[in-house]
């Protein structure tokens, strides 16, 4: 019983972590229809952000959260101006906007590996605010990393905010509308332009949370945005394009994954998790929460 | 009269082996230089350039009575083994080397075997640690591959003795890295060493390289709770391991092999590694190591990594064979490695039947706030 509690905290820590990177995917496929493979990018880049903004430039944590969270939204959008606009403009197919993510994600990552280097690093424990620095909290047998429970509380705090912002603000009701039928809300008033700007800029400042947190409970390197391909495909699971879904598909893919290879094994966490996925995309195409069968690409 | 057609006889042979010994001569490298273990390639290649600079600083190193050159021809492996398969097939033929030093993994050293071997190029290993690098899995050992460390058996034996008989410690879980030949291969033989000395090995639990959380497998550890966790890894990998564990209230002595130095270590795994014990190549903040850790830190203004001085004994041993066979050919070469027998920075390295270093001594590190402090070194049969 220890063990399931200690492996359930294990699962929903790194859920947590999918949520956060999977709802990036997520808004941008509701508005522009294409998985931008980009994002996983601009995490890494957000995890340098703080990372380099606490130590070398030496501001207090907050500040540097801030600067992350403010850099990775201006990089998203400056990604989206440059990269996808021309794009749109030409009205290419959605196949291209695919190639055009993956290339900008390869130039992001290559260009750290080769200004930065490819070495890992670690946020200095001394530089995190206090509460972060202690031992672990314990109840009974179950163990609780600092870091893991400040994630979980600050991603559900972050989810929490997005949701309320979708449903029940002006701004939150135009991008469900540019969601539901770009055309026609774009006769209703509503800016597509300024609705894209606006979700880049959303994803791209959840990509900085997500990178600062992932950075600060494993470490801070250029590969990063390979493994947060693991948060899109939770996306997918719980259906591309529904922010819900992407945080159930999160908390189930790391449930599923944390379950298999505490009690199985690691060498079969990755098949028994895609096969999970590959029949649910079976029975329902669309994912557990996405609204409409649509090619998923 | 016959003093005089000897005399002809070796001025025939110094003209023909003139002719053909260059002005240079070529000498491979290849690791990752990028990667997860960059850190170590890139200590590796600044390493074999330095010394190239010193051999050429002195015109050169003897070849046959003629001063030659030392050019270092390096390729990044990406730690891959499919890399450095295609790297090594190109240093061979494109770029025609003559002997080959690097190979710091046994994941990229183990491929590479067959192919040295067909094409007569000795390489040198300078960290590969698993048996299967110079004696192939038919039992035959590979000829033309050598090594300047100990291997994963000396090692998991050391490993094991020191657990059950110095500490005392009678129960040891073990968290290894699945996919790696180096990983698997120092677990198992760790397991025998360490059961056979009357512990028993209580959880043995795994994880595929490239991952980040451990906390999956490490919690089945803490269930197992047992007196020592045994982790043959690399220093990322165990710097990630050791922050989970102790996140996890895993409190236990950490113990690992010589995938644990590194510059790195430390200030990537905080405090979580205080106490804990690794067996290494050799002490480098020792006397030994210091001519080269002074020269070194000076040259790239960053501290020598295990890698430095472990490739620094495989090109040693490549100029020395080059030396004593008085010739450039890779065949002669060979024939003189068999015969290696020289003094490294990591101890004393006498080539044995395997191709593997005969008796060399493991060493003791204990993790004492930023330092790694020697403890005491171990030299068993292998």
């Amino acid at each position: 019983m220890d063990q399931f509690l200690q492996q359930l905290v294990n699962g929903l820590s790194i859920g947590s972590i999918y949520a956060l990177m999977a709802v990036g995917y997520s808004l941008v496929y509701s508005i522009m229809n294409f998985s931008n493979f980009a994002h996983g990018s601009v995490i890494m880049l957000g995890a340098y952000f703080g990372f380099y903004s606490l130590t070398a430039l030496g501001v207090p944590f907050s500040a540097a959260f801030g600067i992350a969270i403010f850099g990775t939204a201006a990089i998203a959008v400056i990604i989206e101006r440059l990269a996808y606009k021309p794009l749109r403009d030409r009205r290419a197919p959605f196949l291209y906007f695919i190639i055009t993510a993956m290339g900008a994600s390869i130039f992001i990552d290559n260009s750290v590996i080769a200004t930065i280097g490819p070495t890992p690093k670690t946020f200095p424990p001394d530089l995190l605010p206090a509460f972060l620095q202690g031992a672990p909290l314990e109840w009974g047998a179950l163990s609780v990393g600092r870091i893991d429970l400040t994630i979980f509380v600050v991603a559900a705090i972050c989810l929490a905010v997005l949701m309320v912002f979708i449903d029940f603000t002006k701004l939150g009701k135009a991008i469900q509308a540019t969601a539901y039928n770009m055309k026609a809300s774009a006769l209703m008033g509503i800016n597509p332009d300024f609705v894209i700007i606006l979700v880049f800029a959303i994803g791209g400042g959840l990509a900085g949370v997500a990178g600062v947190l992932y950075g600060m409970k494993y470490q801070v390197f250029p590969q990063m945005s390979a493994i947060t391909l693991k948060s899109f495909i939770a996306a997918v699971f719980g259906g591309l394009g529904s922010l819900p879904g992407a945080l159930l598909g999160s908390l189930l893919l790391a449930l599923i994954e944390t379950f298999v290879s505490g009690y199985l094994s690691t060498q079969y966490r990755d098949l028994f998790a895609f096969i999970i996925l590959i029949a649910m995309l079976v029975v329902r195409p669309s994912g557990i929460m996405g609204k409409d069968a649509e090619d998923k690409a | 009269m016959r003093k005089s057609l000897c005399s002809m006889l070796v001025a025939a042979m110094a003209l023909s082996l003139g002719a053909q010994t260059p002005a240079t001569v070529k000498i491979g490298w290849f690791g990752p230089e990028t990667g997860d273990s960059a850190l170590w390639g890139q200590a590796e290649l600044n390493t074999v350039k330095m010394m190239a600079n010193d051999y050429n600083a002195k015109g050169g190193i003897t070849v046959g009575g003629k001063k030659v050159k030392v050019e270092i021809v390096a390729y990044d492996d990406k730690g891959d083994s499919v890399e450095a398969v295609n790297v090594v097939k190109r240093l061979i033929s494109q770029d025609k080397v003559v002997a080959i030093v690097g190979a710091q993994g046994s994941g990229e050293a183990i491929p590479v075997a067959p192919i040295v071997n067909d094409a007569k190029i000795p390489l040198v290993a300078s960290t590969a640690t698993n048996p299967k690098v110079t004696v192939s899995d038919s039992g035959a050992v590979n000829s033309y591959v050598f090594r300047a460390c100990f291997t994963d058996p000396y090692q998991g034996k050391v490993a094991a003795y020191f657990a059950s008989q110095k500490l005392g410690k009678k129960k040891a879980a073990i968290l290894m890295t699945i996919d790696d030949p180096y990983s698997t291969g120092l677990s198992q033989y760790f397991k025998e060493n360490f059961e056979k000395a009357g512990g028993k090995v209580v959880s043995e639990v795994s994880y595929t390289s490239g991952e980040k959380d451990f906390r999956a497998p490490l919690t089945k550890i803490k269930a197992a709770n047992p007196d020592v966790v045994f982790i043959p890894a690399y220093y990322n990998d165990v710097a990630l391991a050791s922050k989970q564990a102790r996140d996890l209230g895993i409190k236990q002595l950490l113990l690992g092999g010589d995938g644990w130095p590194s510059d790195n270590l430390i200030s990537l795994a905080g405090k979580s590694l205080e106490g804990c014990l690794f067996i290494n190549h050799l002490d480098m903040d020792g006397a030994a190591a210091k001519p080269m850790r002074d020269e070194y830190k000076a040259k790239y203004n960053k501290n020598a990594e295990l890698n430095s001085y472990m490739v620094h004994d495989a090109l040693l041993m490549v100029v020395d064979a080059i030396q004593r066979a008085g010739t450039v050919n890779s065949v002669a070469i060979q024939k003189a490695l068999t015969t290696c027998n020289l003094q490294g920075i990591t101890g004393h390295i006498k080539i044995g039947a395997n191709h593997d270093p005969v008796g060399k001594e493991a060493w003791l590190i204990k993790i004492v706030g930023p330092d790694m402090k020697f403890q005491e070194k171990f030299a068993t049969a292998n």
